[in-house]
């Protein structure tokens, strides 16, 4: 089973993904704020981590750099969610070793395509 | 039978516990396109480090219901309105309003002759509320990112002398550039870990960098080439501090959009996260 992580401080987005992943084959994972999703990256080691890009404690460019400081996460497939106008996110997602990004606010009925696109070349 | 339209109300700041103002803050931004939330532990240090007196900041009510926060710094005869927002659903009440103008009424009260605020670009209500108080717009100001990455650029050979907190907070008092509230000398002496180098090349020209050095992360640069070729002297300054800090991810916040050493912070690999317009109300 594909385990997604999201660390997302906003509620309703948070109840919007998951509400959106509980029809497909996921264990979904969520953390409020960057350092406990640190800590369910480093015990669960999920095959996507979905990452807002701003949290209350760290910033999401923070978390990106603790996640590639650390051997057994740099690995570990990422994409921003934001709202940053998408040139922004396009640059600093690429910027900070991000697979890519996802434009908030989320659109539900492409949502799930648009994060099996980055399983999948996550696998090739 | 109509409904009575309810009334925003104010109230000081001290009369709610910080973890409501961290929430209130939190919610009236949620839907901005750079949210900047913070927990408990970051809006303290945010208070303490730029000034911000809560008894002269201010609480939106309309019924029972928070709806909105302001904040005032305060430092000599000037004054910074900060953090202020309304909750989406509880906008167009007025609230922002007036809580701008018991802000100001705040700062006038305090003996402030100017009032200093920053609005991120493109957020055009609270832009035309800001005009319709009375603030101009004094600059653009970026704030700037910078990932790890190796300095490879070729540098000219420097020596290096690196400079403790009281080296570097005495050479702030000669800073030349104009900072923002964010970068003034007393935000930078209140957030601490400030560290700093100083460069000489072959040629004798020289300058000086001062930074704040967080566990991942260093913050608040302060480039300051003293003589020579000012744009030669600044490229070795970040070469010297990039070198040493490899690992770290940068903030720059509140970079004026015209600083002359823009172009080398972006040959460095710095990156405009978003921008903030700058904008002055005059008390005198």
């Amino acid at each position: 089973m594909t385990k997604i992580l999201l660390i997302e401080d906003n509620p309703y987005d948070a109840r919007l993904v998951k509400q959106i992943l509980k029809h497909h084959d996921c264990q979904f994972l969520h953390a409020q704020d960057a350092t406990s999703g640190l800590e369910l990256a480093v015990e669960h080691r999920p095959d996507l981590i979905l990452l807002d890009m701003g949290l209350p404690d760290l910033d999401g460019q923070t978390v990106m750099t603790l996640l590639q400081r650390r051997t057994e996460l740099k690995a570990m497939p990422v994409v921003a969610v934001t709202a940053w106008p998408p040139d922004t996110a396009r640059e600093m997602a690429k910027a900070y070793g991000c697979a890519g990004y996802i434009s908030k606010p989320i659109k539900a009925r492409q949502f799930y395509a648009q994060i099996t696109a980055y399983l999948a070349s996550d696998s090739e | 039978m109509t409904a009575k339209k309810r009334s925003v109300e104010l109230f000081p700041a001290t009369a709610f516990p910080i973890e409501t103002l961290t929430e209130t803050y939190n919610r009236a931004r949620i839907d901005y396109i750079v949210p900047m939330p913070m927990n408990v532990a970051r809006m303290r240090a945010y208070i303490h480090n730029y000034d911000v007196e809560l008894e002269s900041s201010v609480i939106a009510t309309l019924g029972r219901e928070i709806v909105g926060l302001g904040m005032l710094g305060v430092r000599d005869q000037r004054a910074w309105i900060t953090r202020l927002g309304v909750a989406p659903n509880k906008r167009r009440n007025n609230a922002g309003q007036g809580m701008m103008e018991y802000l100001i009424q705040q700062a006038k009260e305090r003996g402030a002759q100017q009032v200093t605020l920053e609005v991120i670009k493109d957020n055009w209500p609270a832009f035309y509320l800001f005009k319709k108080l009375g603030f101009h717009v004094t600059r653009e100001l970026l704030v700037l990112r910078r990932p790890p990455i190796k300095a490879q650029l070729k540098r000219k050979p420097y020596t290096l002398t690196f400079l403790d907190a009281a080296t570097v907070s005495a050479l702030l008092e000669g800073r030349q550039s104009q900072p923002s509230w964010l970068d003034e000398l007393p935000s930078l002496r209140k957030a601490g870990n400030l560290e700093g180098l100083k460069i000489r090349l072959v040629d004798g020209s020289y300058g000086w960098v001062a930074y704040q050095h967080a566990l991942y992360q260093l913050a608040r640069i302060v480039l300051q080439p003293e003589t020579g070729d000012k744009m030669t002297v600044a490229h070795a300054l970040l070469h010297a501090l990039h070198t040493r800090h490899l690992l770290h991810d940068t903030k720059l916040e509140n970079l004026p959009a015209v600083d002359p050493y823009r172009k080398v912070f972006e040959e460095f690999g710095y990156l405009v996260s978003f921008t903030r317009i700058e904008m002055h109300l005059d008390l005198s």
